[in-house]
């Protein structure tokens, strides 16, 4: 649905040629703007819906905007129609009264009053309660689940019943965002490792957070649902329509809530299926990191790229970090201290502590949960043999794997 | 800075210091007001600085000028700023200035408390913006980064500047109540015989409104930034699930401040409102009593609405659709109230001085906000519009077209009581026609912003909000550069101008308007009887 | 609870609603404080 803007009809002279110069001028930016509305779509409202919530909303925001703009036009027709004919200097002499007088009056003050009561409580109340419900039903006929958890600045998506568990990062390269390359397409709304959702079945999703509040916003799907630490929400969607949907966290949590999308693909289920199938393998593969011994090259080049992923954005390229809200690791007491205590446990506040535990009240996560005993080794081998850090040690998968 | 004040002749024996000392110990609700005026002026080109530097920044997608650490603090003190230290004490500058002279009272009630409640602000407006310079010095990283909602965890994590806001804010909050318990008591026993609750101006009534809700709702404020303060810093766990609490907690606690808190902008300027319009139409006001109601339940109702600010936390079925229907409600009141400002221009005799228009922008575009705010409540639909570009609009257009232009009003019409001259009304009508279009064309882009999904606080957008981003920024900086001509002419109207009459407006009525320009050093020496 | 409808306030009237206004002016003050610690002692 595409807005008119009105031209300020302004008051011109009667000569012909200057009303039609006029008239001419405005057709031609009215239809200006409408074709350009038209080759933008959704530009002035919301982008198109491909859920059945999404849709409802989208109808009930169109009607409210009719209802509003009607109320608006006829309220400011009446007052300006005021300001014209009630001036002092067209001579209109000032009336008396401060209330109404008579049953007339008292039905001119009334009615208006009755009808917003019917606007806000039949006519936009009612649909809005139905579709209230609608919304929050997330068990009726639910088809899967779908886990989302919020992170300082990234989503873990999981599949609850297999053991597909993934991480979605930004991956619009950061020489883009500084202006130094030129922006892609899908600019800042683009991940590494997408949700693929199948279409026509009915997604239960669960949401929660690590640290602090983020929220999950997809606007074609017309959800929107906080993703909250220490406790689970729920919403649901019902993808009609396969395509690629993009959204972003829409909470702010911190100094990356511009830079963590949600990128969804819907796709049929019987491609859905498969790639589930291709994940669990995946998934098995990497839990098979654990069974055997890495080397020093192999633990630093797992550790190096897992690194860029989940650590750079805070303690930066070459460790520096950014104190004091996030500390440089080049030359830090914690990273260059013991790895283990004698007895082979983890040291409280050691590096392996603050890798797998995080610090509580801080921006500093738990690891444990999202990366895998493959990541956790690499990258705690990684940056103790890093940025200037010359412990010479290392330490092993299945040595996370047994600290768990 | 001197404002003429006439000395009666003969004079008590009080001694009057002069220079600064004046100004540090006065209990004259004038300069009290006028101290109000002149602070909340100067931080109100502080907030408009910083979000020029926000919009700059949003000029176009990237980070051209700043880190997104830097953005989040610029944001957060932008709002804390506007609300706190820029509309909070314009509205209690003028309730200072008026109130005494429109109940026939010789100063306010309790004018020692009416100095301390000043002198709090700009100790906490200094807390509220030094952890910036400290951060340039290399202590800390800058001021509170939460945005001026402070939603734990996130408030937990935060660095010093938290802390800072959190003491700035407890100190704003005990200036405000100060001067609400001053007003509440001033209008209860310093009216003029005669005067009757009934009689009682209407900016007052909205005062007194305000000032019941500010003493009722911020000791909950002040209760919830003092949980978060413990939390960071003293062992307790009132919003971290791991230790047994919720974060959901401080948004209900925030908020439930936070929503009268609008209405304590607003009320000063509604009850402004039918003032400059009964003068400017020279019309007596229509519906006093229907206003007086209207004020009333809408103070009452703004207590239970507060959810609404966080529709998508996953609040139960029930309590949505509750929070729904008493959000609209307030719909009524608020329309009782156009239609009486509309009635009271109806079969007026109209003239067009720049307080009159100020008052016409803003009953139109404070009806933008009003109906947008109407389609927010739709639980539904706000699934879409929570959190986007959408809300910002919306409250923009609350706030600035309401609270703001509604100051600017108010300004425009007392500030010849206030100094005994004349303002420029060609410098009056260039700030508002500028003021009124650089609005629009900043605030309508970001309706269409918000439907099209931008959500806010980010400093970097993707490529589809350029367009309407670059066309919002140019605005900005259109409509923060015209509040210059507004400085300027209040400048020169304090110098000098055209002298002012005691009725300084053809149609205004009022005991303030029985008095001279300015009026004298007690205000009301011998005390009037109202009829 | 005015005076006289027909006279302004003499010193005498002036001297008692100030005071008054101080006793209210605390009644007030101590609501809000009041308000403010029973708060805290709130549990979920």
């Amino acid at each position: 649905m595409s807005h008119c803007v009105c031209q300020g009809g302004k008051h011109m002279n009667t000569s012909a040629t200057r009303r039609s110069l006029w008239l001419a001028r405005f057709c031609a930016s009215a239809g200006l703007l409408l074709s350009g509305a038209a080759h933008a779509e959704y530009k002035f409202n919301f982008p198109e819906p491909v859920t059945p919530i999404a849709r409802e909303t989208l109808h009930i925001h169109n009607e409210f905007m009719l209802v509003i703009t009607i109320l608006f036009v006829v309220v400011f027709a009446i007052m300006i129609y005021s300001m014209v004919k009630h001036r002092k200097s067209v001579g209109h002499q000032p009336a008396k009264f401060t209330g109404p007088t008579g049953t007339v009056q008292w039905f001119w003050a009334l009615v208006p009053f009755a009808i917003l009561l019917f606007i806000d409580f039949i006519l936009m109340g009612i649909p809005a309660v139905q579709a209230i419900i609608e919304m929050e039903d997330t068990k009726t006929r639910a088809d899967m689940v779908l886990k989302v958890t919020g992170m300082q600045w990234k989503w873990q998506y999981e599949y609850p019943g297999t053991d597909v568990k993934f991480i979605s990062t930004m991956s619009t390269p950061r020489e883009q965002i500084s202006n130094a390359e030129a922006k892609g397409e899908h600019y800042l709304l683009e991940v590494d490792n997408a949700v693929v959702l199948p279409v026509g079945k009915k997604v239960r999703i669960l949401l929660t957070s690590t640290d602090v509040i983020h929220t999950w916003w997809v606007p074609q799907f017309g959800v929107k649902r906080d993703a909250i630490p220490g406790f689970l929400r729920e919403t649901w969607v019902k993808v009609e329509k396969p395509g690629t949907y993009r959204g972003q966290c829409a909470e702010l949590c911190g100094k990356d809530h511009g830079f963590m999308p949600v990128v969804v693909h819907a796709v049929p289920e019987p491609e859905y299926l498969a790639w589930l199938e291709q994940k669990k393998a995946e998934a098995k593969a990497a839990a098979g990191g654990a069974d055997r011994t890495w080397s020093r090259d192999e633990l630093m080049a797992a550790g190096k790229e897992a690194y860029a992923k989940q650590c750079v954005a805070c303690h930066q390229p070459e460790g520096q970090g950014m104190p004091p809200a996030f500390p440089a690791l080049a030359g830090s007491k914690m990273v260059t201290g013991p790895l283990l205590g004698k007895d082979g446990k983890i040291i409280k506040d050691s590096h392996v502590d603050r890798v797998l535990n995080g610090k509580a009240g801080t921006a500093m996560q738990a690891f444990r949960n999202s990366m895998s005993d493959v990541e956790l080794a690499a990258v705690i081998t990684y940056e103790r043999n890093s940025f200037g850090n010359k412990t010479g040690d290392m330490i092993q998968p299945a040595q996370i794997k047994a600290l768990r | 800075m001197s404002i003429a004040t006439t000395h009666p002749a003969e004079h008590h024996a009080d001694h009057h210091p002069s220079g600064m000392l004046r100004w540090l110990t006065t209990t004259n609700h004038k300069d009290i007001g006028t101290m109000y005026l002149t602070f909340s002026l100067i931080m109100f080109f502080v907030g408009g600085a910083m979000i020029l530097a926000v919009r700059a920044e949003l000029w176009q997608p990237g980070l051209q000028l700043m880190q997104p650490e830097f953005f989040n603090q610029l944001i957060g003190v932008h709002a804390l700023v506007m609300i706190f230290a820029a509309l909070m004490p314009a509205a209690t500058g003028f309730a200072n200035w008026m109130i005494p002279l429109m109940i026939g009272a010789p100063d306010m009630a309790l004018p020692r408390l009416n100095n301390w409640g000043f002198w709090i602000l700009p100790p906490a407006a200094i807390l509220l913006t030094l952890p910036f310079t400290l951060a340039l010095m290399g202590i800390g990283d800058g001021a509170i980064a939460t945005g001026w909602t402070f939603y734990a965890p996130l408030s937990v994590q935060g660095g010093m500047g938290v802390d800072f806001a959190i003491l700035s804010v407890h100190m704003l909050g005990i200036s405000s109540i100060m001067g609400s318990i001053n007003i509440i008591v001033t209008i209860f026993n310093m009216r003029a015989p005669g005067m009757t609750m009934m009689k009682l101006p209407l900016f007052a009534w909205g005062w007194l409104i305000t000032a019941f809700l500010l003493i009722a709702t911020l000791p909950v404020l002040a209760g919830a930034v003092t949980m978060l303060l413990t939390d960071r810093h003293f062992g307790t766990h009132f919003f971290d699930a791991a230790g047994g609490g919720d974060p959901i907690l401080f948004q209900h606690l925030f908020w439930f401040f936070g929503h009268p808190e609008v209405y304590i902008l607003l009320l000063p300027v509604w009850g402004l409102m039918p003032h400059v319009l009964s003068t400017f139409t020279r019309k007596p006001t229509y519906g006093y009593k229907a206003q007086v109601y209207s004020f009333i339940a809408i103070g009452l109702l703004s207590v239970v609405v507060w959810a609404h600010h966080f529709f998508t936390v996953g609040l139960p079925v029930p309590a949505l659709i509750y929070f729904m229907f008493s959000t609209m409600l307030i719909s009524l009141p608020l329309a009782v109230l156009f239609f009486c400002w509309i009635a009271t221009m109806w079969k007026g005799a109209m003239t067009f001085e720049t307080p009159m228009l100020f008052a016409v922008g803003f009953i139109v575009l404070f009806g933008i906000a009003g109906l947008t705010g109407l389609i927010l409540a739709d639980v539904a639909a706000d699934a879409q519009y929570h959190h986007s570009y959408f809300v910002v609009a919306h409250f923009h257009y609350a706030l600035f077209a309401g609270g703001i232009m509604g100051v600017m009003t108010g300004v425009y019409y007392w500030l010849p009581k206030w100094t005994g001259h004349m303002y420029s009304e060609k410098l009056g009508k260039w700030h508002f026609w500028l003021t009124v279009v650089s609005f629009n064309l900043t605030f309508i882009p970001q309706f269409f912003l918000g439907l099209a999904g931008m959500p806010r606080r980010i400093p970097d957008y993707a490529l589809q909000f350029a367009e309407f981003n670059a066309i919002s920024t140019v605005g900005a900086f259109i409509l923060g550069i015209s509040q210059l001509l507004f400085a300027w002419n209040i400048w020169l109207c304090v110098r000098g101008g055209p002298k002012a009459e005691g009725r300084v407006w053809e149609g205004a009525e009022g005991l303030e308007w029985e008095l001279s320009s300015p009026p004298p050093h007690h205000s009301w020496e011998t005390q009037p009887v109202v009829k | 609870m005015a005076p006289a409808v027909s006279e302004p306030f003499s010193g005498d009237d002036l001297a008692r609603r100030r005071a008054a206004s101080r006793r209210l002016g605390w009644a007030i003050g101590i609501a809000v404080l009041a308000l403010y610690i029973i708060g805290l002692f709130f549990k979920r």
